[in-house]
């Protein structure tokens, strides 16, 4: 139980030692074919996935269209918006929900609902963005970890304890009150810290995935330790990979939204939920309350979608990762 | 179970080492100059180099370092902040016991709640209570904190001309006024807490009551409030408390938000001053402070498992 598997995230809001007994399913080439029925095998994986995904997780489908609605609308927001982010308009200031402005107005005269809207795509933005950059640079530090053991492998769990040892919002701040506030800035550094607690549970699988016989044989084949990694390791760590990106896109949208919400996040004019939500704007929620309501609900139901979407992925894909 | 205490303390040992180095090379090398500001924006000190001279910042790297690590481990001086000149320790030691009770209360309640809940919807599985139970966890998961903050400070001064008191009292002056102040962060905190608590508990339980010493103490004629809270409960709650361990730097991390709506003169709020003023002193002490708590509690947690399961041996 020492062995601290802590399942996705920025430690996660669902950490949870996962069950040490069950051993992997390992297929050595593809490691993601339908298995059994023949006939079935003209679909590819990932529609299966989709299928599985309804018929069997009811949630995680509301998750899935929640997710959805929100990508269409960070897609679309240029389309589907009457008004700029930015657009003030003091004459309307603090309007209460009309036809003009559905959600009504802020201290500034913006429109709330184009500034929901356009939050979405911020909160993705930065989402998908970190666990991008964060699923590789865990993907990459747990394998070369995992792959090469002995003593690189203590140095760098070390490394990994140290920095765990921080509560994240801790170093996060910290980090980024030395940075300054900006999209970017908090991408990578949400980043960062994704990959560096996530390479835990990548390394884990490339321990096990490492021991088989299929990896000796292409060793004893004359195949490098690039070609090992690879081809060999890298295919069968992925699907644990993709459970960790979905089930980790929840905490960082979330993150993302804690920093902004202290004014280290993402930096106004930017529309995002956590900066809407803003300490500094605390005063201007008692004439409006409307400020303080939508965004966070708009912040709980995208949470909501995206830890449905990756609980059922995480169940359909990985077992193994499965916490409470 | 001697020699695992020790090898483990000894194991934490490097760990704080790099976690003091991290913190310290964190806050030198990063860009963001606080004597720029101190001297510009507040007039410090005469000149640039006055203020570095006197803050001790032109002089090497490693010189710092080994000053701030040495006070600390020979003098248990955690320095002093740039912008007060306070002495951080006794600054620390003054606000800690706001952080610890949030915290503990915080605990209590996402504890309370999430045990509770979670052995409901256990023992009555796929019952109504089930759903409703799993229904409010995935709520819980999905409400942010903060959020949730902002509305129960925003919603009830509108609505019932009720408003959370912003004057702190301390515990000691007079403890039904401070529990008063504290129940309301405590529970907003605690509530959002108590979702993966009550997850945990229930998968955890759902687990331990089909095993075979749980048939057996059925066969045997227990009644069902034996069974489970003395036979299934203690084996159910090993999972519970590494979760609890694990979410404890989250605990300390909320505490910054949480005390800064509820303007809380805790640990979390003397640390967001600090860093919104680049204050590094405060910021790297109080980081290490609290990362070797991370530490020590991890141990903790890991020695309780000997206690809940005594098949556990090291």
């Amino acid at each position: 139980m020492r062995s601290s598997t802590r399942a996705s995230g920025i430690r996660s809001e669902e950490a949870a030692p996962a069950p040490a007994e069950a051993s992997p399913p390992i297929v050595a080439a593809r490691p993601l074919e339908p298995r059994g029925d023949p006939t079935r095998r003209a679909r590819p994986w990932w529609a299966d996935v989709w299928i599985k995904l309804v018929r069997r997780k009811p949630l995680g489908a509301i998750g899935g269209v929640i997710v959805l609605v929100m990508l269409a609308a960070a897609v679309l927001a240029d389309w589907i918006t009457p008004y700029g982010f930015a657009q003030t308009s003091l004459r309307e200031r603090f309007v209460v929900a009309s036809s003009a402005h559905w959600l009504g107005t802020d201290e500034l005269g913006r429109d709330l609902l184009t500034r929901l809207i356009y939050g979405a795509r911020i909160s993705l933005y930065v989402g998908f963005g970190a666990i991008a950059i964060g699923s590789a640079l865990a993907s990459a530090i747990g394998i070369v970890s995992g792959y090469l053991g002995g003593r690189f492998d203590l140095l760098v769990q070390r490394g990994v304890d140290a920095w765990m040892a921080f509560p994240p919002l801790l170093l996060l701040l910290s980090i980024m009150s030395l940075l300054g506030p900006s999209v970017w800035n908090i991408t990578i550094v949400l980043g960062i810290a994704f990959g560096i607690q996530n390479s835990r549970i990548i390394r884990g699988v490339a321990l096990l995935v490492k021991e088989h016989t299929f990896v000796e044989s292409a060793r004893a084949l004359g195949a490098g330790h690039v070609r090992t990694t690879l081809t060999h390791i890298l295919p069968n760590v992925v699907p644990t990979i993709i459970v960790v990106a979905t089930t980790g896109l929840s905490t960082v949208i979330l993150t993302e939204a804690s920093l902004s919400f202290l004014g280290l996040g993402v930096p106004p004019p930017y529309p995002t939920w956590g900066g809407m939500l803003s300490l500094a704007g605390l005063d201007h929620m008692y004439r409006a309350p409307w400020l303080a309501i939508w965004p966070a609900v708009a912040l709980s139901l995208a949470v909501f979608g995206f830890n449905m979407l990756g609980d059922a992925l995480r169940d359909l894909l990985d077992p193994r990762l499965k916490g409470g | 179970m001697k020699q695992y205490v020790v090898r483990r303390v000894l194991l934490a040992l490097p760990t704080l080492f790099l976690v003091s180095v991290f913190v310290f090379a964190l806050m030198r090398f990063m860009p963001g100059d606080v004597a720029t500001r101190m001297v510009e924006g507040h007039a410090y000190a005469p000149t640039l180099d006055a203020l570095r001279h006197d803050l001790g910042l032109d002089r090497p790297v490693y010189t710092q370092y080994l000053d701030w690590i040495g006070g600390i481990l020979l003098r248990g001086d955690l320095g002093r902040s740039y912008w007060t000149r306070q002495p951080i320790l006794e600054e620390f030691v003054r606000r800690f016991p706001v952080t610890l009770e949030l915290a503990f209360l915080t605990i209590l309640v996402s504890v309370v709640l999430g045990i509770l809940i979670g052995i409901v919807s256990a023992v009555r599985q796929d019952s109504a209570p089930d759903y409703l139970g799993r229904v409010l966890a995935i709520l819980a998961l999905s409400v942010p904190y903060f959020g949730l903050a902002v509305l129960v400070v925003v919603l009830p001064s509108i609505y019932f001309k009720w408003t959370p008191v912003w004057t702190y009292i301390p515990f000691s002056v007079n403890p039904l006024e401070n529990l008063k102040i504290m129940v309301v962060p405590a529970l907003v905190f605690g509530v959002t807490r108590a979702g993966p608590v009550m997850r945990i508990m229930r998968s955890s339980l759902l687990d331990v009551l089909r095993q075979d010493y749980i048939r057996t103490a059925w066969s045997k004629g227990l009644a069902e409030r034996p069974i489970i809270l003395r036979h299934a409960l203690k084996n159910a709650m090993i999972p519970v408390l590494s979760l609890i361990g694990l979410q404890m730097p989250l605990y300390i991390g909320g505490s910054v938000i949480i005390e800064s709506i509820f303007r809380l003169p805790g640990v979390g709020l003397f640390f967001f001053e600090a860093i919104t003023r680049l204050d590094y002193p405060v910021v790297q002490s109080v980081n290490l402070i609290v990362a070797a708590m991370v530490v020590g509690l991890n141990l903790l947690v890991d020695l309780s498992y000997a206690f809940l399961d005594p098949r556990i041996r090291y």
